[in-house]
């Protein structure tokens, strides 16, 4: 135990930026043992050993799993039919950013022996379906709304994994994305502030009657 | 006309369709207390070998973020007269920047180039996905001493150093006996003794109202479930538990505002003087009135926001018509400390002062910026809520040691009479010395304050 308290000493000290941003310790912080399935088999007390999920773990990836796909799937949706380039650019990159996410989340559930839907949920098909019929500026409106939506949901859903997972490599898969999540959540907002402004910019000043006295 | 109301039905159109693709919503345990899935002697073995652990590496991050040396500001000593106040900044710069050097940048320079020292953003709780309420030794101690109740935790401490905690017991100021100065006697107030120390001070009801003040209640901590982290099945905790004598102990909890759990901010303990003239209660909850308040802690601080757990564990919900305006009668009544220097207006009296406190006033009126929130004629306090802003400065979406930094959001001000009295400041006690905070809202606030002015302002706040 007191080595492994000098251990993990010497790891957070020799953390890098240590006095910049972020003083995260190389290992995600400790949960509560109140919530750890019976029979879990530990590291160390109240550590678990690699590769085992509790329940947060795996609602989180079937959860993250299903957006991810989502993602990259209305992704290559905009890429075509997106008529805005900022919309085209964004969606460029959630195919790399959530491509990669996407990757890395599949071995990390594979790791841990917990299979992963392969298909988008019942809202998510519909949502596609509604994304294959659109076109333009009504496309690119639909679009960036719902990737709002997800990116919330997203963000959300990360920091539940972080704050009750026990899976460490999935708490430090989470918390390596969330910034990145946040950082497309006000990309995606700045783009619909963008597309709001150019629609109210194609309709002419409506002219205020004078009040009759 | 037309293309207004096509463009116009587009808009809300597209709303609509996203609003109504969702994926599936987050789990309830999101926003709802799981219960425990292991007995509760299971629970504290592994609590318990954990701690150290868990204590060690909260300790490196504030080795990280702050010196925390004993350096106590020379011939000042907080108002029962007892214990020095630390002084100098503590927040560790990171290698290569000065206070200066920083204060000359932008915030998106700070931000791009993470400049910003770690000791200005949000500081996590001891043990963030447990969390709840933590308590100093002092108190843990004296509570056992006096009442045989045992408010100590299995698998945390709190994690400030003793010299950045007020002096314990704190003195106690009567709004209706200024003339008697500290009623305290040296003497925490506890159920045990609160009767002979009062009786002949104060009124019937607000001896009532310090009865239940005085009274533990069950807590989402310390309770007699399964669910706890007393080692006892606890009795709970009081309210004074953490506002010792009506000030603060520097216990710590998290705010019960925000979900998920590892979003929640720490909550360091306010001090209860001058309730009388605040208009506005909880760091994010504004709450109108401290009968409000006192009322709704219970589902609060003491049980996250959740009521539905606090109904599992036997709340104690005071009542409204009868108890609580007693017990806010009670607390209506502590005074700030005595501030000589200060005269009936909240203005320093120029033949008390030094020049150096006078210079600090003059600050602190104009180019410090600071009596726009702390206004001196109202307490020092302007009964709203201010967002710093503070994301300017930092990449949000970090984690450090399980809490996830986001934006503060709007924040209650808070009052600076009495301020040398309870280290330590923000609403998460982030800032260990008041010369923490001039550094910090130098460079929040873009104030260019030189040395000698940031000097000023701390000598002049250790005279409110």
């Amino acid at each position: 135990m007191r080595l492994l308290t000098i251990v993990l000493t010497a790891t957070a000290l020799v953390s890098p930026a240590a006095f910049g941003q972020s003083t995260n310790p190389a290992t995600p912080a400790p949960g509560n043992p109140g919530g750890m399935p019976p029979g879990t088999t530990q590291a160390a007390p109240g550590v678990p050993a690699p590769h085992q999920t509790n329940q947060a773990d795996r609602t989180f990836i079937r959860a993250a799993v299903t957006s991810g796909l989502a993602e990259v799937e209305f992704a290559r949706l905009a890429e075509q039919r997106g008529a805005n380039g900022s919309v085209k650019e964004f969606a460029h990159r959630m195919v790399s950013d959530h491509g990669a996410a996407n990757d890395k989340l599949s071995a990390l559930a594979k790791a841990s022996g917990v299979p992963v839907p392969d298909q988008l949920d019942q809202e998510q098909k519909a949502m596609r379906a509604e994304l294959e019929q659109s076109s333009g500026g009504q496309f690119d409106r639909a679009y960036i709304q719902g990737q709002i939506i997800n990116h919330q949901q997203t963000a959300q859903l990360l920091t539940y994994q972080i704050g009750s997972g026990e899976n460490a490599e999935l708490k430090d898969f989470a918390s390596d994305l969330l910034p990145t999540i946040l950082t497309h959540l006000r990309i995606a907002q700045a783009i619909a502030s963008e597309i709001a402004h150019q629609a109210q910019a194609e309709v002419p000043p409506k002219e205020i009657p004078r009040e009759r006295r | 006309m037309a293309k207004y109301l096509k463009v116009a039905a587009l808009l809300v159109g597209a709303g609509l369709i996203a609003a109504a693709a969702l994926a599936d919503p987050l789990p309830p345990d999101a926003t709802y207390r799981p219960l425990p899935t292991l007995p509760l002697d299971a629970v504290k073995a592994l609590d318990e070998a954990q701690k150290p652990q868990v204590m060690q590496r909260q300790h490196a991050l504030l080795e990280q973020r702050y010196d925390l040396s004993n350096r106590p500001i020379a011939n000042v000593l907080m108002s029962g007269g007892r214990k020095p106040v630390q002084g100098g900044v503590r927040v560790k710069l990171p290698a290569g920047a000065t206070w200066d050097g920083l204060a000359a940048m932008s915030p998106d320079e700070i931000r791009e180039r993470e400049l910003l020292p770690a000791g200005f953003m949000p500081l996590p709780h001891v043990k963030q996905a447990t969390g709840g309420q933590v308590f100093p030794n002092e108190q843990i101690d004296e509570i056992r001493r006096q009442e045989g109740r045992n408010i100590r935790r299995f698998d945390v401490d709190l994690d400030l150093p003793e010299q950045f905690t007020p002096e314990f017991p704190p003195p106690i100021f009567l709004t209706s006996h200024p003339e008697l100065g500290d009623v305290s006697r040296g003497q925490l107030l506890t159920i045990k003794n609160y009767y002979q120390l009062m009786i002949g001070f104060i009124t019937p009801v607000q001896m009532e109202g310090l009865r239940l003040l005085l009274t533990p209640f069950p807590q989402e901590e310390f309770n007699q479930t399964e669910d706890r982290k007393s080692a006892d099945q606890s009795l709970g905790v009081s309210c004074l538990d953490c506002h010792s004598n009506f000030h603060t102990n520097a216990a710590i909890h998290q705010t019960p505002d925000v979900r998920p759990q590892a979003a929640r901010f720490r909550l360091d303990t306010v001090s209860l003087r001058g309730m009388f003239n605040q208009q506005i209660h909880g760091s994010k909850r504004s709450l109108r009135s401290v009968e409000d308040f006192t009322q709704f802690e219970q589902r609060t601080a003491y049980f996250n926001g959740d009521h539905v757990s606090a109904q599992r564990k036997g709340v104690n919900l005071p009542d409204r018509v009868d108890q609580v305006p007693m017990m806010a009668q009670m607390q209506n009544i502590i005074d700030f400390p005595p501030a000589p220097k200060l005269d009936a207006l909240a203005r320093l009296d120029p033949s008390r002062a030094t020049q150096q406190e006078l210079a600090g006033e003059q600050i602190f009126l104009g180019k410090g910026q600071c009596a726009q929130c702390h206004v001196p004629q109202t307490s020092f306090l302007d009964n709203n809520m201010h967002d710093l802003k503070l994301e300017r400065f930092y990449n949000v979406g970090q984690t450090v040691n399980g809490l996830v930094e986001l934006p503060d959001g709007p924040i209650k001000t808070f009052t600076l009479r009495g301020i040398k009295d309870s280290p330590p400041y923000m609403h998460d006690g982030r800032l260990l010395t008041l010369a923490d905070t001039v550094e910090f809202f130098n460079l929040v606030l873009g104030l260019k304050l030189t040395q000698q002015e940031k000097d000023s302002l701390v000598a002049y706040m250790l005279t409110l």
